[in-house]
């Protein structure tokens, strides 16, 4: 376990989370962060500077996130929905059971959802997000128990409907935390 | 900040003391003694009231550890029977369903792209304040429409529009049964007439599909009376399911009016009417009499299709069962221009029966009010209080539908009704001048109303047009600002009265807490728009729960006393039907209008349209090798509302076009079969439904698929719009008018 972990875990929450000022004007903070640590994403990161490149500015970038985070993720015929009970219940709907599961498993943790920035528990950028904590606090056994039993399977589902939307940032994004994770899965360690 | 730094910060803070990820992040660190997992089951029952179509029956919400598993009918409601139907079944897939709109959100593209940002309310509140000031600066508040579905959240919205002067306010009623509203208003002076089904022994239909176009409690009463042995007959080109409960008289397209007439001049030939009840309460007797004395029963057999045989069985059959037998008055879309004439026609031949307030007839709701005015029916309800608002401004100008203006038809129109399609003539002609903006709430005019390109078209000319919904609609593509409503499972909304033979009110209170956290309630929505365009004054309370008791004190309940039930009736009371015991009772507690009659003359309405008793008008037929093009309701959906909704998707994703199979055999055309319907203007793909169901000139497809907007996925593209292909025409009192298109099919 080690403060990469979680910086990693933070970055693609931050990706995942809906467009934030913040990670719009730290984009390339990501991008060298991901170099470091996932060198075989060289391609998908070439393609995230080459989208800052033509965005310099953080307002167009965030408008150009926007553009493409709602389609993907939020509203509307979504192309790849971000929280982790439409996959794994029958009816595909929102609240089932693994976002009960993945809140209490929260809540053993000590962490609930705030009351400023509400978001479904199993949203993916909340599961990443919780995975950086867990990260940053050394809870080595919770992130491997979490990983497993929660994030993968998730990711398994998800991250493929991302790449293949091929929407800037974020199918790239998508990409290098696959990479990441079968990096980590080869390395037969918990990530970090 | 430098690079790397960015994320050190947002985890471990300034001083390495973060909890949570600072400023980014949704988790937040409590205390351990809170990190106990739920291990109890807790269960409950909330009472509320469903809004998966306007009637918004009593429901039960069972509710899991804080998730809805089922909703079903409220037990506590006898007229409802503790039923739903599957539309109020489905309210869990709607209320957790991924594609719900979720924040607000102003558009970044063109319209219809689906270019949008997410954005604050307090964002979105200032965008929309900003515009529409502007707006009426430049052309007035009249030149802002305001439209939505009809319900509770109109008193909220509609104060937007009074508060900046706006006249032209409109519900969807036009889009719906405003033509029988308008005829119960001309002859009754009120629109608050009910049928009781349950003890009818004879009901005749005009197209009126109560198992399809489902009303829970009249759906029940309908099929109690069959159980009774009541006889149903059900005018439709169309075998729908009602009329396969009983006798199916496949009318010609829009010559119900002439049956109706015939049936009148039948039983004042055979003198089977109620003289008694005519003389003592109606007036214009004569004047009706001459209209239909040429109405014969061969006349009818020409204008109809129907034998005059069976016009004249049925009318006695009709006429036996008096005063239990009820001429449907409908509640479907008009037909024609003139529908509401025949709604007038259907009620002038039910009083020529005497079926008014007895068992098995027509009645006046009984609310409060009402009650009130009879000393034996005193104090068992008292009215709901009102909220006071300061005076709105006055309108600077008519309204753009002419409604309320004497001389001409609008003058029939209900003024909180209107003719809606008139905002989308107004945005494309300037006449009689120009709509620059449109707020649109839980109502879809693309699918809604005729011409749907023309609705898509004028709703690009707009310089602002904001809608709130639930789901990303056909129309809300188009919007500027798009505001996310919450279900009705997690709001509140003003106590509604739901009286019916006694007076009810039913409250709606969510069942769950915000599944989507930055969704709202409309009473909040407009509350707090309102507030961002100085004209907090006219909502004068702190919270819904404030409004429902205001609401709720005067009548002597509060809203913890809703909350048990969701429903209130008052102990005791029986049915009241005022001439059940006496059938000479005085009348004058229950008509409003001045006469104190039944008017089946009207001199408003000659001063309207010239015409004081329903004349026959002879419509179009179609022409060799086209046919009627008709539309209807499908049980398991609403209209333009629920298509998408996952579990109803799932039931019904599409329609297909019902064809007659000896035309069908004419055009090559197999069940099916990919067909291409035009109306001469506009083409439709669609699927061929061959069946002996329905006339060889007519055909016929469920109203609300075929939907434009790609952001309804499981909608998106399957089946016919109805709406593309009727033509637009506006009915003499603002209808839209579904029966006069004519079309060709062919295989594609």
């Amino acid at each position: 376990m080690n403060n990469k972990t979680a910086e990693l875990y933070l970055s693609f929450a931050g990706i995942f989370h809906r467009p934030h000022p913040e990670i719009a004007e730290h984009l390339e903070e990501l991008i060298e962060l991901w170099r470091g640590e996932i060198p075989e994403s060289k391609e998908q990161l070439v393609e995230i500077e080459d989208y800052c490149r033509k965005y310099p500015l953080v307002n167009d970038r965030l408008d150009t996130l926007w553009e493409h985070y709602i389609p993907l993720f939020e509203t509307g015929d979504i192309e790849a929905i971000p929280y982790a009970s439409v996959y794994f219940n029958d009816n595909g709907l929102v609240l089932g059971k693994e976002a009960e599961d993945v809140r209490e498993f929260y809540l053993s943790c000590g962490y609930v959802i705030g009351n400023e920035k509400q978001e479904l528990p199993d949203h993916l950028a909340v599961e990443l997000e919780f995975l950086a904590l867990l990260a940053r606090d050394g809870k080595t056994q919770k992130l491997a128990e979490f990983e497993r039993d929660h994030l993968r399977p998730f990711l398994r589902t998800i991250l493929p409907l991302i790449i293949k939307s091929k929407r800037p940032v974020y199918s790239s994004a998508a990409k290098t935390l696959e990479i990441w994770q079968l990096n980590s899965d080869r390395k037969g360690d918990s990530i970090g | 900040m430098n690079r790397r730094q960015f994320l050190k910060y947002a985890l471990y803070g300034a001083g390495g003391t973060a909890i949570g990820v600072s400023g980014l992040g949704a988790l937040t660190k409590v205390a351990p003694k809170s990190a106990i997992a739920t291990t109890n089951t807790e269960e409950t029952t909330v009472f509320s009231a469903c809004e998966m179509c306007r009637n918004q029956c009593p429901i039960a919400v069972k509710v899991v550890n804080g998730k809805v598993t089922k909703i079903e009918g409220n037990p506590n409601d006898s007229g409802f029977g503790g039923v739903i139907c599957a539309r109020g079944n489905s309210g869990p897939s709607l209320l957790y369903d991924p594609q719900r709109l979720k924040k607000p959100m102003i558009r970044t593209g063109e319209r219809g792209t689906g270019k949008y940002k997410e954005v604050s309310w307090d964002e979105a509140y200032t965008y929309i304040a900003d515009k529409l000031k502007v707006i009426q600066q430049d052309f007035g508040g009249e030149s802002v429409a305001f439209a939505s579905r009809k319900g509770p959240h109109d008193w909220f919205f509609r104060t937007i529009g009074k508060g900046i002067g706006s006249p032209n306010i409109f519900s969807h009623e036009a889009t719906c049964p405003m033509t029988r509203s308008v005829a119960l208003d001309s002859m009754f002076g009120v629109e608050a007439i009910a049928a009781d089904y349950a003890n009818a022994k004879y009901i005749v239909s005009f197209g009126r599909n109560w198992l399809e176009g489902i009303h829970i409690a009249q759906t029940r009463a309908i099929m109690k009376a069959i159980d009774n042995g009541a006889k149903l007959v059900v005018l439709d080109p169309r075998l729908s399911v009602t009329a396969s409960k009983g006798e199916w008289i496949p009318i010609k397209g829009t010559t119900d009016l002439a049956f109706v007439m015939a049936m009148a001049n039948i039983i004042i030939t055979e003198e089977r009417y109620d003289k008694d009840f005519v003389e003592r309460y109606t007036s214009g007797f004569d004047q009706w009499k001459e209209a239909v004395k040429d109405k014969t029963p061969e006349w009818a057999e020409n204008e109809t299709g129907i034998p005059k045989e069976t016009i004249i069985r049925i009318t006695r059959e009709f006429a036996e069962a008096r005063p239990q037998a009820i001429l449907d008055f409908g509640w479907r879309t008009g037909l024609t221009p003139n529908d509401f004439q025949l709604r007038r026609a259907i009620m002038i031949v039910n009083m020529m029966m005497g079926n008014f307030e007895v068992p098995g007839g027509y009645y006046r709701i009984k609310n409060a009010s009402v009650t009130n005015r009879f000393p034996e029916m005193t104090g068992y309800a008292k009215a709901l209080g009102a909220i006071n608002q300061p005076a709105f401004p006055k309108p600077v100008t008519s309204r753009i539908d002419g409604t309320g203006i004497k001389g001409i038809p609008g003058q029939l129109i209900p003024e909180g009704d209107g003719a809606v399609g008139q905002i989308v003539e107004s945005i494309l002609t300037g006449q009689p001048y120009q709509i620059k903006a449109w707020m649109v709430h839980r109502f879809n005019p693309v699918i809604s109303i005729t011409e749907s390109d023309r609705v898509i078209e004028a709703l690009k000319k707009l310089d602002l047009l904001v809608v709130c919904d639930v789901y990303m609609t056909d129309t809300a593509m188009f919007a500027d600002v798009i505001l996310p409503e919450c279900s009705y499972l997690e709001r509140h909304e003003p106590v509604y009265d739901m009286s019916g033979l006694t007076p009810k009110y039913v409250l709606r209170q969510p069942a769950v807490e915000l599944v989507y956290p930055d969704t709202k309630p409309s009473w909040q929505i407009y509350k707090e728009l309102g507030e961002k365009m100085d004209l907090g004054k006219y909502f004068p309370f702190q919270n819904i729960e404030n409004y429902i008791s205001r609401q709720l004190t005067p009548a002597g309940l509060s809203l913890s006393q809703l909350k048990q039930k969701g429903v209130w009736t008052p102990e005791g009371m029986k049915p009241f039907y005022l001439r059940a015991n006496d059938s000479q009772a005085s009348l004058g507690n229950v008509i409003s209008k001045v006469s104190q009659k039944i008017e089946f003359y009207s001199e408003e309405v000659q001063h309207a349209t010239k015409q004081g008793v329903p004349q026959y008008k002879r419509h179009p037929q179609p022409e060799e090798g086209k046919f009627r093009f008709v539309q209807g309701k499908v049980a398991v959906h609403t209209n333009a509302g629920t298509v998408n909704v996952p579990v109803l998707n799932e039931l019904m994703p599409e329609n297909s076009l019902w064809i007659n199979k000896a035309s069908a055999d004419n055009l090559g055309i197999l069940d099916g079969d990919d067909i291409i319907i035009s109306s001469g203007i506009y083409e439709h793909k669609g699927k061929a439904k061959v069946t002996e169901g329905i006339r060889p000139d007519t055909v016929f497809c469920y109203h609300g698929f075929g939907r434009i907007s790609p952001e309804l996925k499981r909608a998106f593209g399957k089946g016919i719009n109805d709406n593309k292909l009727i033509l637009n025409q506006i009915g003499e009192v603002g209808n839209v008018c579904t029966s006069m298109t004519m079309v060709t099919v062919k295989k594609a």
